[in-house]
């Protein structure tokens, strides 16, 4: 075997363990069970409360740290999607024009295709700009949502009138919050798994490509738009899940739903987390939820100690503390 | 082919407000030849490149590949059509591995020669490294690769050699040579290192303020005096 043969060998198993359908699909099985047993094993209903608030925002935040691991932009205004669907199962419950499960669907089609539209203008724009085009569609958003009382109910937000059953399931069961925190979790890991596998696929491959060096990318033969385009509205899609679980959890909305603090919020929880793995922005999400809830005892102020947080996350592990777990782990195992 | 040539720029010119860096600017290449471009800074060389390859807009003039007006296409047409390019300062995806760049590359193209490239780049042993982990001279060996992959049948080259020591500029060189002839690949080939144009091109284009100031074999070139006045001096 020449040199040159060994490194070929030695690159491979890089690229087999990226392609491991079975083990994520075995992990995120696994997962879901853990899931459950965590929630059978825990009583506190304010524990669960809490971490199902903070489940639902991981799956807001995966979809954000999605765009930046992909296409390397930040959204200020992925609220927008979120806010979106919420809304549109609000309304669509509001004035009864059709069954609940049209209404999901719908909420979740919604955004997607508003992020493609929307995309294909947008993801042309680099870096600042494009950041301050996503913040400003989603206020433009948030203030038509405030302003339009007679259809939003402005401030007061709207409680959403779900019937007994979603799917044929009890709709008491989403609002239970242990069972609820099972469905976010089952999920999160879904998400999570096949967020994976879009990004170890040719396509997730190309548009990390495209993230590193757009101009060359275009000089090796690909047209770079559609695919900046389509990561938006994957992550957009994304959101949308956690902005449909929200609504069934809490069968209210209102427009802070669709403020850009949630975008905000959202980011700082994928650099916490660590926006370069695929589960860093859920990770980020649950200390985000902790943290708060923590300082919250301390100090009315707790802005100022997740402020704090990212301060010290961004200067001394720019890789996010998922990024760093992920260092350890891969050094413990030997992988360097 | 409708004309004869592989490549062609007919009386492109491209202007900054007052400033022209290419006046009327035509150049033919026939298939299979190596063609230098040469010229001092600010000559219009990669301006030139720019224009055949679709990085540069706002350009007058016409762009034919093998008779087929391209001057519309993006470049990621013109790279699927066969016209490649590598680029003055190395443009690789400087997180990705060189295997995984070239795969990506390889997709695109109609003959994926991943394998291929890397054994006559001698890049094998890097193929799990990440770009930005490799010297610079891998780098813009990578870079050439990139351009080479799925077998171009148009290639230009923006200073291939530059940053690389006089072994490693007449390596590159060779090996070029000896691919170009077995592929018949076409090639433009602007080079600041003389010895590199002169031993392996087979007609130079001396460009001088935007402007065509000669054409002809190396022989010829080496025998022009406004050339050897602008340009040359006594480097060959």
């Amino acid at each position: 075997m020449t040199a040159g043969d060994a490194a070929l060998e030695e690159a491979a198993p890089v690229r087999a363990r990226r392609a491991s359908p079975v083990v994520a699909a075995a992990l995120a099985a696994a997962a879901i069970v853990l899931g459950g047993v965590f929630a059978g094993a825990v009583q506190s209903t304010l524990l669960m409360t809490l971490l199902t608030q903070a489940i639902i925002t991981a799956i807001l935040a995966t979809g954000v740290g999605f765009l930046i691991r992909q296409n390397g932009v930040v959204s200020f205004g992925h609220a927008a999607f979120y806010g979106m669907a919420c809304y549109t199962i609000a309304l669509a419950m509001r004035h009864g024009v059709m069954p609940i499960e049209a209404a999901i669907l719908l909420a979740l089609v919604l955004p997607t295709a508003l992020a493609f539209a929307l995309g294909l203008v947008i993801v042309r724009i680099p870096g600042v700009a494009f950041s301050m085009l996503t913040l400003a569609v989603g206020q433009a958003l948030y203030e038509f949502a405030t302003k339009a009382r007679h259809a939003t109910g402005g401030d007061d937000g709207l409680t959403v009138n779900l019937p007994a059953r979603v799917f044929g399931v009890s709709t008491s069961l989403f609002q239970d919050p242990h069972a609820m925190f099972v469905v976010s979790w089952a999920v999160l890991a879904l998400v999570v798994l096949a967020l994976a596998a879009v990004a170890a696929s040719p396509f997730g491959r190309l548009t990390a490509a495209i993230r590193e060096n757009e101009e060359r990318a275009r000089f090796i033969g690909y047209a770079t738009v559609l695919p900046r385009v389509l990561v938006l509205t994957l992550s957009a899609f994304v959101v949308a899940i956690a902005g449909v679980l929200f609504t069934l959890y809490n069968a209210f909305v209102s427009p802070d739903v669709l403020h850009w603090s949630l975008s905000g919020s959202a980011l700082i929880m994928a650099i916490i987390g660590g926006p370069r793995l695929i589960w860093g922005p859920a990770f980020g999400a649950i200390i985000f939820f902790f943290a708060k809830d923590m300082a919250g005892d301390v100090t009315e102020h707790w802005q100022a100690i997740i402020g704090v947080i990212l301060i010290v996350v961004m200067l001394l592990l720019p890789v996010g503390l998922g990024g760093a777990l992920a260092r350890l782990w891969r050094r413990g195992a030997g992988h360097g | 082919m409708a004309d004869g040539f592989a490549i062609e720029g007919i009386d492109i010119t491209r202007s900054f407000g007052g400033f022209f860096a290419l006046k009327g600017i035509s150049i033919a290449v026939p298939p299979g030849e190596i063609r230098g471009l040469i010229g001092p800074n600010g000559a219009g060389k990669s301006t030139l490149i720019d224009v055949l390859s679709g990085r540069a807009d706002r350009w007058t003039g016409t762009v034919r590949m093998f008779g087929d007006d391209i001057g519309a296409l993006p470049a990621h047409q013109r790279r699927r059509a066969g016209l490649a390019r590598s680029f003055q300062r190395t443009n690789v995806f400087a997180d990705l591995t060189v295997v995984d760049q070239l795969e990506i590359a390889a997709r695109a193209a109609e003959t994926p020669n991943v394998e291929e490239i890397m054994a006559e780049l001698s890049l094998t042993a890097l193929a799990g490294k990440r770009a930005a982990d490799i010297s610079y001279g891998d780098q813009r060996r990578l870079d050439l690769a990139l351009a080479l992959i799925g077998r171009p049948r148009i290639l230009l080259l923006d200073e291939p050699a530059a940053g690389l020591s006089i072994g490693e500029s007449l390596e590159l060189a060779h090996n070029l040579k000896d691919l170009v002839a077995r592929w018949k690949v076409t090639v433009l080939l602007v080079e600041h290192d003389m010895e590199v144009v002169f031993s392996i091109c087979d007609r130079i284009t001396v460009l001088h303020l935007g402007e065509l100031l000669a054409e002809g074999t190396p022989d010829e070139i080496r025998g022009i005096p406004e050339v050897v006045t602008a340009y040359l001096g006594s480097s060959v």
